[in-house]
């Protein structure tokens, strides 16, 4: 199966288009396959397409424009006031306003938002924050915050579906959910027609598929990254952008500081980064990556067998349980961390995926979401539930939090890796944004021919 | 004697060159330094430095005397042999600054500080055999520029909602003033525009989609004082200038060939096809027209078409041109006085991130190179010949690395026969 995928890899690769590069072409219908859920947050590609954000990260991680178009900070970044752009329609047609995003905002996260409170007033958007909110206007450019149309009054659509984006949902069928061009788009129609987002699909399918010709786009899970570039598939790579982290729970067996400590010194990273993920990404022992702050370093990721003994002396808790979120690969990286964690004289099962039993440790994936260093440690603190302190806005503030966190033992970093893509020949202009997702608004099909404007 | 003052002159180099690279981290290493002193106090130190950044190596050495004076000078007597107190420096760097950071290790504790050091900046020139073709960059900047124009005092700039005048100052052009466009419709995502002058100078006359600019100026008139206005418009953009004839040493334009002028797809990328005024058959949707005038007297049309392929217009009928297949989307023609004179300088075709330029002879109707490309550090986004025809101007979108926004310039490009 292998070598025929290798074959057709091939063979795709050498019916690549020879013609002349011209500007992007309008029209054409990409084909996308993923094994998620299109609309998951964080990161679904059908949200970024349809939603917009009041800001975006540019490529140098300070937010800029999208749907708010200023916005300023009082009272010691306790309040801040956004001003919202005009003349933006969401796809059914309803004008874009402050009590719209308003709407949106609170039934996002509720209770659970980095600000206190937020409301509309004429144009702009208030938000107040009992603690500073130093990096608001980064946090707003995160998938959790895109705007969706609430109570609309169009039957037709999925709930949180409308939105202002590039592409505006048009239907569900066999699986495969279509999106189209917004002819108004804000930000200039895309040049792409329509995506069409076959979802839960695994890799090997969406290989083949893309193997012949059936699909545009599919995912390149880090740990075949090397079989892609094995089968000569064009693969588009971010930097590191998803970071392996192990999350305890301080409630039950592990309620012990120096337990946790034991555990995060018996990890063996080099294992999951040569063997599981066949040395893509990096190691890490720090929540953020070195290339984005330059001081991951100062946190040594060596497994020390000895000093982890050291630490649990002797104490032998009783059984922990060990859950992965994810695929094959985070489920086989558990197994390789129970192994290590019986090194060290702890007894650790893990458990099946969708187990509900309590659980002590946890594999999981959390994405890098800026690549300024506050905004996106404030991002995986709050992901993985962890009160946000307030960040130092200086090159040392980050480091300072991270290493009051990280001595907790609660979150114990592991591994970053990169998130990639399989491009078919016909796919043009197709970068990875700042968590690593494809751009696909400003893609293009090379094999399209121009079609007349409406 | 010529020997000796060549000699000197490396010697007074070589000098020179670690002196004025170690004056910019004068500041950092004190402030380190400072940082340091403030944790460890008066007393002896081991000093390490690792570097881990971009930082040539050869600069280290004068680093470790910077740091190392300034420690003094705090009271802390730092060495490279062990020491109850450690100072571990490395000299790292992030995708936004450089950063150093001190490990301060006392005892069993350690202790950390760190300083932010400004990044640095890069760039690279290019040259070629034959024709050779120059580039020489007029404006840089953060926004896309969709054309531009140089009077006698001043450029004038077209961005996606803005035209923005610029005059000649100390350190190049220097921004007096933004007209806002004010297009009621969204923007493109490939915007182009064009900008040309008034026939006889004193005005301009711009075109982005749906809409149309003028302005008057009289001559050393501040930009302040400028009248700029634009409307809403769907007439035809002029896609040529007239052919320029080469006479002795003189260029002149040729009034026998009107310019000519085509329908944009405004909500698209590209030109309908639709052109003024008829040249007995219109061109199939193209990005890109000039004319080419050839040894013979001879006059083409030339096309690129949005399906890839370069057509010539001439004696009311349509021909294709053989050899485009490296061209882009983007062409101009260079009165250059090599070769047959005139020369299509054509952008590159493909997905590289660095993009070319380089000229081509059509003796018949074959493309023939006639210069070695000139790689841009880019990709080329526009590209038209300058008033003068003597040179072309081409926008260059500068893809940056992770962690840096794209950014765009203004290159001229001119040519000098080999």
């Amino acid at each position: 199966m292998l070598r025929q995928l290798a074959i057709s890899g091939l063979v795709g690769l050498l019916a690549l288009p020879v013609a002349a590069r011209t500007r992007p072409h309008y029209g054409g219908t990409l084909s996308v396959e993923v094994e998620g859920d299109p609309w998951q947050r964080p990161g679904g590609l059908a949200r970024q397409l349809v939603l917009d954000g009041l800001t975006v990260v540019g490529p140098d991680g300070t937010a800029s424009p999208s749907l708010a178009v200023e916005w300023k900070s009082e009272n010691d970044n306790h309040r801040w006031q956004f001003r919202l752009r005009t003349g933006v329609h969401f796809h059914d047609g309803t004008p874009l306003n402050s009590a719209n995003v308003v709407a949106s905002l609170t039934a996002i996260c509720g209770a659970a938002c980095p600000w206190t409170a937020v409301h509309a007033v004429g144009a702009t958007v208030i938000f107040t924050g009992d603690s500073p909110l130093a990096n608001l206007p980064e946090l707003l450019a995160g998938d959790d915050y895109r705007i969706a149309l609430i109570n609309s009054e169009n039957p037709t659509s999925m709930p949180g579906t409308i939105g202002t984006g590039a592409f505006q949902y048009a239907g569900l069928s066999n699986g495969i959910l279509t999106l189209t061009a917004n002819e108004n788009c804000w930000q200039g129609r895309p040049f792409l027609d329509a995506v069409e987002i076959h979802a839960h699909r695994s890799i090997r399918d969406q290989w083949l598929d893309l193997s012949v010709g059936r699909a545009d786009l599919v995912e390149v899970p880090a740990e075949d990254l090397r079989q892609a570039h094995d089968q000569r598939l064009t693969v588009i790579a971010s930097p590191p952008a998803t970071l392996l982290a192990l999350t305890l729970n301080d409630s039950g067996a592990l309620s012990n500081p120096s337990l946790r400590a034991a555990i995060a010194l018996a990890v063996d990273r080099s294992a999951l980064f040569n063997v599981i993920f066949q040395k893509q990404g990096e190691i890490t022992a720090s929540l953020l990556p070195g290339e984005l702050t330059g001081y991951a370093f100062l946190f040594p990721a060596d497994r020390d067998l000895n000093k982890a003994d050291e630490l649990r002396g002797g104490v032998t808790p009783s059984s922990l349980a060990l859950a992965a979120e994810g695929g094959a690969a985070m489920q086989l990286a558990a197994q390789r961390i129970a192994l290590n964690l019986r090194d060290a004289g702890f007894n650790v099962q893990v458990a099946a995926a969708g187990a509900s039993q309590h659980m002590d440790l946890t594999l999981r994936r959390f994405t890098l979401e800026s690549n300024r260093p506050q905004p996106a440690l404030e991002s995986i603190l709050r992901a993985a539930g962890i009160a946000v302190p307030v960040l130092e806005q200086t090159s040392a503030g980050p480091y300072k939090v991270e290493r009051e966190i990280l001595n907790t033992h609660m979150l114990i970093p592991l591994l970053y890796l990169p998130r990639a893509y399989a491009v078919s020949g016909r796919a043009r202009d197709l970068r990875p944004g700042p968590d690593g997702a494809p751009q696909l608004a400003g893609a293009s099909l090379s094999d399209v021919a121009q079609e007349a404007a409406p | 004697m010529r020997w000796l003052w060549l000699v000197a002159m490396l010697i007074s180099r070589l000098i020179a060159q670690p002196a004025a690279a170690s004056t910019q981290w004068e500041q950092p290493a004190a402030d380190l330094a400072e940082q340091i002193s403030g944790i460890l106090g008066p007393g002896q130190a081991h000093l390490t430095i690792r570097n881990i950044s971009t930082i040539s190596i050869d600069e280290i050495p004068a680093i470790r005397r910077l740091l190392e004076q300034d420690l003094k000078a705090h009271g802390v007597q730092a060495s490279g042999t062990e020491s109850a107190n450690t100072i571990r420096v490395t000299l790292s760097e992030n995708l936004h600054e450089r950063l150093w950071i001190a490990e301060i290790v006392e005892g069993s504790e350690t202790r950390v500080v760190m300083e932010h050091v400004d990044a640095p900046s890069a760039r690279q020139a290019a040259a070629a055999p034959g024709l050779t073709l120059h580039r020489q960059t007029l404006l840089a900047g953060k926004d896309p520029f969709l054309a531009a124009l140089e009077t006698a005092e001043n450029l004038v700039a077209i961005e996606p909602e803005e035209m923005v005048i610029y005059a000649h100052g100390a350190s190049g052009w220097q921004e007096q003033r933004r007209v806002g466009i004010g297009q009621k419709r969204p923007l493109a995502r490939d915007p182009r525009g064009v900008i040309l002058p008034f026939f006889g100078g004193g005005g301009f006359e711009a075109f982005v989609p749906g809409m149309e600019c003028t302005g008057s100026y009289a001559p050393a008139q501040p930009a302040a004082d400028w009248s700029v206005r634009c409307r809403e418009s769907d007439d035809p953009w002029p896609v040529t200038w007239a052919p320029v004839r080469q006479t002795g040493a003189a260029t002149t334009e040729d009034t026998s060939v009107t310019p000519v002028t085509a329908f944009y797809n405004a909500s698209r990328n590209y030109f309908t096809g639709v052109i003024s005024p008829n040249l007995g058959v219109d061109p199939p949707p193209f990005y890109t027209a000039a004319w080419l005038f050839r040894s013979d007297s001879s006059t083409l049309l030339v096309t690129g078409g949005i399906d890839g392929k370069v057509q010539a217009l001439e004696n009311g009928s349509l021909k294709p041109i053989a050899g485009t297949r490296d061209w882009g989307s983007d062409f101009a023609v260079l009165h250059s006085n090599c070769g047959s004179g005139a020369q299509i300088i054509a952008s590159g075709s493909g997905e590289a991130l660095a993009d070319s330029l380089r000229a081509y002879e059509l003796p018949a109707r074959e493309a023939v190179a006639a210069s070695a490309p000139l790689t841009l550090d880019g990709a080329v986004t526009a590209l038209w010949t300058a008033p003068d025809g003597k040179s072309v101007l081409t926008v260059v979108r500068k893809q940056a690395g992770p962690g840096q926004a794209d950014s765009y310039e203004v290159d001229r490009v001119t040519a000098t026969c080999n």
